[in-house]
């Protein structure tokens, strides 16, 4: 095998013009998938009636399929699903003008969400009962409890393991390939399509990949700085 | 004015308190002495909502609450004229002592932040820690945070304040200082409920005295009354462990 450093080098600066579309997933995914996720946590923690049966449901069926598999059905579900209601209504509207990273936009967050509600709700666990209790004995309601005190408190104690979320949506970003939106794993495919020097373009992704994920752990342990000033327990 | 009429509650199947009845003045100082168990903490517990009664009714001012038929809005009057200081302190955590103070004042009293600071500044200097107005929970002793927590409670100026075991989780050398804001706070005329173990105390700073076992208000009355001479036979032997300081017999 001989590596070839100077088209590992081209590869490199091509991929990084994609940069932007795997950032744009994973950014996408994760804010949506913190909402889902927040909002099933809650609906969990608290029992909400019918609703925690729900979001018990959607967890457990989101985590135990892969994520490629969301991609999938919703890709050509979404698609199925669209061009039956514009028949049905007499739209002009066809699922093939939907832009293909809509799709990896709605299926990661479906994803991503499965996973942040478990983060978040272990987040929401190590909120003291007290912390609800004293909201309450000043007066507030439970929504603003929740806002001010609990889940403030949640997202602080959920920072590891959301940052963990963040590089693991970034690295299955690279799936939107099969549906074919250009982001760094696609790029570097076509990269190599010229020469089959497809190790060497895999390669230059890699080095990509990695350095993200150092940006994101770097910008995470500084959010977690900031963030868990008052925190001084634990065995750190 | 408190008033309490055949509070009872319920854990499953176990019947923690069979019917209270209270009244307290306003400005009085009502301490709750008992044993563990007896459902003194309950009680306190009760009257603020953190446990929903199963049945009686509760009247804090012109708020009358029938416990059976509760609205939400029912629960947060009750909430609105009362405050707690509780066991294990619960400052908000990410909140330094200031922000916990102000907390109430603004977002449930909709207080102008200034005039909630100012106010917060003051209370927190009445306490004793004016120089930690920009401390953490996490920065400060127990002590400390429990004094922090008696500020917050005064700072919505409550009808009254609940005490739940204010010196429970305190290193002895720490109880003095909290004993003495409660102290101080009581000669101001605020009418506060305090559930105690310690004696000295409660005999010193209570005007009314509730024993309690078992669910019900065995005996109350005038703290030298219940102290000194004690009618019910369940209280003389409650009190009995409590032998003034140096004639324990080993």
């Amino acid at each position: 095998m001989k590596l070839d450093p100077s088209f590992i080098w081209t590869a490199f600066v091509q991929i990084l013009s994609v940069i932007p579309t795997t950032l744009l997933i994973t950014a996408v995914s994760v804010v949506c998938g913190l909402v889902i996720g927040t909002a099933a946590a809650l609906i969990r923690t608290f029992r909400v009636p019918v609703l925690s049966e729900v979001a018990a449901a959607y967890v457990i069926f989101i985590r135990g399929t892969p994520m490629i598999t969301h991609l999938l059905l919703i890709y050509f579900g979404l698609s199925l699903g669209v061009d039956a209601l514009s028949k049905q209504f007499g739209w002009a509207f066809r699922s093939s003008s939907i832009p293909m990273i809509a799709f990896a936009f709605i299926a990661f967050s479906i994803t991503a969400g499965a996973y942040a509600s478990e983060v978040i709700r272990s987040g929401l666990l190590a909120v003291n009962r007290g912390q609800l209790e004293a909201a309450h004995s000043i007066g507030m309601t439970t929504g603003q409890a929740l806002r001010r005190i609990v889940v403030p408190q949640a997202f602080a104690a959920s920072l590891p393991n959301v940052s963990n979320l963040v590089v693991g949506i970034l690295h299955a970003s690279s799936l939107a390939f099969t549906v074919s939106v250009v982001e760094v794993t696609a790029k570097a495919q076509i990269v190599a399509s010229t020469n089959w020097k497809f190790f060497d373009a895999y390669l230059a992704a890699a080095l990509i990949y990695w350095g993200l994920t150092l940006l994101i752990e770097r910008a995470s342990a500084l959010v977690e700085k900031r963030i868990n000033i008052y925190y001084r327990g634990g065995v750190a | 004015m408190i008033q309490l009429k055949g509070i009872t509650k319920s854990f499953g199947r176990q019947q923690v308190l069979k019917g209270i009845g209270l009244t307290v003045e306003k400005g009085e100082v009502v301490v709750i002495l008992g044993p563990s168990g007896s459902g003194k903490t309950t009680l306190l517990r009760c009257i603020n909502y953190l446990e929903k009664p199963g049945g009686g009714e509760i009247r804090i001012g012109d708020c009358r609450v029938d416990c059976r038929a509760a609205s939400k809005k029912d629960i947060r009057e009750l909430r609105k004229r009362t405050a707690m200081v509780f066991q294990q302190y619960n400052l908000f955590r990410h909140k330094t002592a200031l922000e916990n103070v102000m907390e109430g004042l603004v977002v449930v009293q909709k207080v102008p932040k200034e005039e909630a600071r100012a106010r917060s500044v003051q209370l927190l200097e009445k306490v004793g820690l004016g120089a930690k107005l920009d401390a953490y929970p996490s920065q400060l002793s127990g002590g400390q945070q429990q004094r922090v927590g008696i500020a917050r409670a005064l700072a919505l100026n409550p009808e009254v304040i609940l005490f739940d075991e204010p010196t429970s989780a305190l290193d002895p050398e720490l109880v003095g200082e909290v004993l003495a804001v409660i102290r101080k706070i009581a000669k101001e005329g605020i009418t506060m409920i305090i559930v105690t173990h310690e004696m000295g105390f409660a005999q010193d700073v209570a005007n009314h005295v509730i024993f309690m076992d078992e669910g019900v208000v065995v005996e109350e009355g005038r703290p030298n009354e219940i102290f000194t001479s004690p009618k019910e036979e369940r209280t003389k032997q409650f009190l009995k462990r409590f032998t003034p300081e140096g004639v324990y017999s080993i």
